[in-house]
């Protein structure tokens, strides 16, 4: 595709296989330059960039969860209910697990690490089979999933936050690597790079995509939509639900009602990855960048003491059009027709 | 060409739509973390920071974040450790959900300073408004003037089970017995429910006032019972016969407040509880010790004293009257 103009010049990295990519690493050059102007002894210290990898990763999970629905055509609106519910329930388990002494037995954490992505599954494969059997849109399957979940939640708690959890867990989740890489990171890492090998080097990643970018078609190839979609369900749910216990160790309690924000932001943090709404194309390492780009923006906003949080959305807003006009400006001289001209899979990286 | 420039506007575009950077450090960074920073209550408390910061000479500001949520609030004084001020003054969406990363805070030797948020344990100090007995005893004493201090009266709390509004509650039924001997508490309905409703409150006073025909006055504790109860007094053409007082938002209720049904309200000032905090965060940063009566210089806060068993909770004096002369003075 990107054959016929000069890798070498701006306009063709701009406009090549990884023209998305690339946009928004300027994006984010371009915002981390003009941190370096004016706020760099503040912004560019270890604790900064250690805080800000210890905080994406919640809400970093659950958008990867939602790229994948996102990627069959669908979405997950569900991924916040998931992760509250499982950190509910991951609650309890601690609060049961927990010695005599007030410590927890070596096996606690793998376990509630088992049983939360159990959880998340489970509860994905509800979404999936809504999705696939019952043929409920994905938007409002997934949207009664999380209304039901926070119902759920708040049955189980009264409302009120499930605390007083022992400390080991919220230690170890919250614990440096060598004093240097957070946890957090490390999960979110292992999940993205599961999620990378699932799309770009199995079939799974290559039947979504074809799944996503015509439904019909694909079951005519003989593949099974069914199978497919709640599978992907599943895994937004497991991934979720890494998120929710993630959540619980950075707050060290649960509840109903916790970051509700991360619904509207992982849609967004998706789209603005390069995830076409309508299926069937987008990456995750567009994904990825653009969970860095949000915190990083945001972070860098929660610097200006002058700067009202308000413009947060404004900015966010206004980076996800200025990506969108890039898009437009960078494709329009180099290919006829700037609808989805890529081969499915073909960009699964 | 065209192109590559497009792309460089754009950019320019972004970082002058930032403006630059004007803070700069003076001694002490203090922030002031409310629960947002669009709900009205807290824009006024920052009107209040404001104020503060410039008539004290202190670098004071409050940062909110753009919409009430547990996780955002956090994360918001996540970046605030990492940037390193001096002082964090919080009102906590969810206690529970900050204990960590104020312990962080903590750890890094910030002053850590919260308001209604008495039962934070990683903290310097927590400062109240009032004790709730005392504050209980503040709108008695509005009840009592507009009643002419006599007369029957019961009161009014959103359920016996909230257990701030049964302090209060109990902190005006006491204050009653020692200060207005003439006034009597109906013992056949010492106290009804609002189930934080205007409209219960409201069809419970009509209620009350047609089953027992002395009863002269109801004592409101949730912000939907005095507004509810001034309804069924209109209703029942009881205005001037009748009386109530409670806890109420300005605007909301400056209708029943111009016309006279209710001679006055009771609250307290999230301004001054915002000056406050950050007087304290001073004092602390400072090295002063905090002994009480703490003076913050800030009405209402003059004379701070702990609550008792507790070394961190201190209550001051903050209640606020509102009556048709200073309905227009908040903002919320």
């Amino acid at each position: 595709m990107s054959g016929n103009v000069k890798a070498s010049s701006l306009r063709g990295i701009l406009a090549g296989r990884n023209a998305h990519i690339w946009r928004l690493v300027l994006v984010m050059v371009g915002w981390m330059a003009f941190m370096a102007l004016t706020k760099y002894e503040k912004f560019y210290t270890l604790i900064n960039f250690q805080t800000m990898a210890s905080q994406f990763p919640e809400f970093g999970l659950m958008a990867l969860g939602v790229m994948l629905c996102m990627i069959t055509g669908g979405i997950d609106l569900s991924p916040v209910g998931v992760a509250n519910l499982t950190a509910i329930l991951m609650a309890f388990l601690l609060k049961a697990l927990v010695g005599p002494e007030g410590g927890l037995p070596g096996y606690a954490i793998p376990l509630v690490f088992l049983l939360g992505a159990l959880t998340g599954c489970l509860l994905g494969a509800l979404n999936g089979l809504l999705v696939s059997k019952v043929r409920i849109p994905p938007i409002l399957a997934t949207l009664g999933m999380s209304e039901l979940l926070a119902g759920v939640a708040i049955v189980l708690t009264n409302g009120n936050a499930v605390s007083k959890l022992p400390v080991d867990y919220a230690l170890t989740i919250n614990s440096r690597i060598g004093g240097l890489i957070p946890v957090q990171l490390v999960i979110f890492s292992v999940m993205a790079m599961l999620i990378w090998f699932l799309l770009s080097r199995t079939t799974y990643g290559t039947k979504i995509y074809l799944l996503g970018t015509n439904a019909r078609a694909a079951q005519y190839s003989g593949l099974n939509n069914g199978r497919l979609l709640v599978k992907t369900y599943m895994l937004s749910g497991a991934c979720a639900a890494l998120g929710g216990l993630i959540m619980l160790a950075n707050y060290n309690s649960a509840r109903a009602n916790y970051g509700g924000v991360y619904v509207l932001q992982c849609v967004l943090i998706v789209v603005l990855g390069g995830v076409s709404p309508t299926g069937g194309r987008g990456r995750i390492s567009g994904v990825v960048l653009a969970i860095f780009l949000l915190r990083m923006l945001e972070t860098g906003i929660n610097r200006f003491p002058q700067i009202s949080s308000y413009y947060i959305s404004l900015i966010w807003g206004g980076v996800l059009l200025l990506v969108m006009v890039l898009d437009y400006l960078t494709n329009r001289g180099t290919r006829p027709g700037h609808g989805k001209s890529k081969a499915p899979g073909a960009s699964a990286a | 060409m065209k192109r590559t420039l497009s792309l460089v506007l754009c950019a320019l575009l972004l970082v002058s739509l930032l403006g630059t950077s004007l803070a700069e450090k003076k001694d002490w960074e203090i922030v002031v973390v409310p629960k947002d920073a669009s709900n009205p209550w807290f824009v006024h408390m920052k009107t209040g920071v404001d104020e503060y910061a410039q008539k004290h000479g202190v670098n004071a500001y409050q940062k909110g974040t753009a919409e009430i949520d547990a996780t955002l609030q956090a994360q918001l004084i996540a970046d605030l450790i990492a940037q390193g001020v001096d002082a964090i003054c919080v009102v906590p969406v969810n206690p529970e959900s900050l204990e960590p990363v104020l312990k962080q805070a903590m750890d890094a030797g910030i002053v850590v300073i919260a308001h209604e948020g008495a039962t934070l344990t990683n903290v310097h100090y927590d400062i109240e408004a009032f004790s709730n007995e005392q504050y209980g005893a503040f709108i008695m004493d509005n009840l009592a003037e507009a009643m002419g201090e006599e007369g029957l009266y019961t009161t009014m709390v959103a359920h016996v089970t909230n257990a701030s509004h049964n302090e209060w509650a109990d902190g005006g039924v006491a204050h009653q017995k020692a200060v207005y001997p003439k006034m009597t508490l109906l013992e056949a309905e010492p106290r009804v429910e609002s189930e934080d409703n205007g409209d219960v409150a409201y069809n419970k006073a009509k209620e009350l006032f047609k089953k027992y025909p002395d009863l002269k006055g109801i004592m409101g504790t949730s912000s939907y019972d005095a507004p509810g109860i001034a309804r069924a007094i209109e209703e029942l053409g009881l205005v001037g016969k009748v009386f109530t007082s409670g806890t109420g938002l300005p605007l909301a209720n400056k209708a029943i407040l111009e016309s006279g049904i209710v001679k006055s309200l009771t609250l307290w000032d999230s301004a001054l509880a915002g000056q406050a905090m950050v007087s304290l965060a001073l004092k602390v940063l400072n090295g002063e010790e905090i002994t009480a009566p703490v003076d913050l210089g800030v009405d209402g806060y003059m004379a701070l004293t702990f609550k008792p068993g507790s070394d961190k909770v201190l209550e001051g004096q903050g209640w606020v009257v509102i009556n048709k002369e200073n309905v227009d003075s908040f903002g919320f």
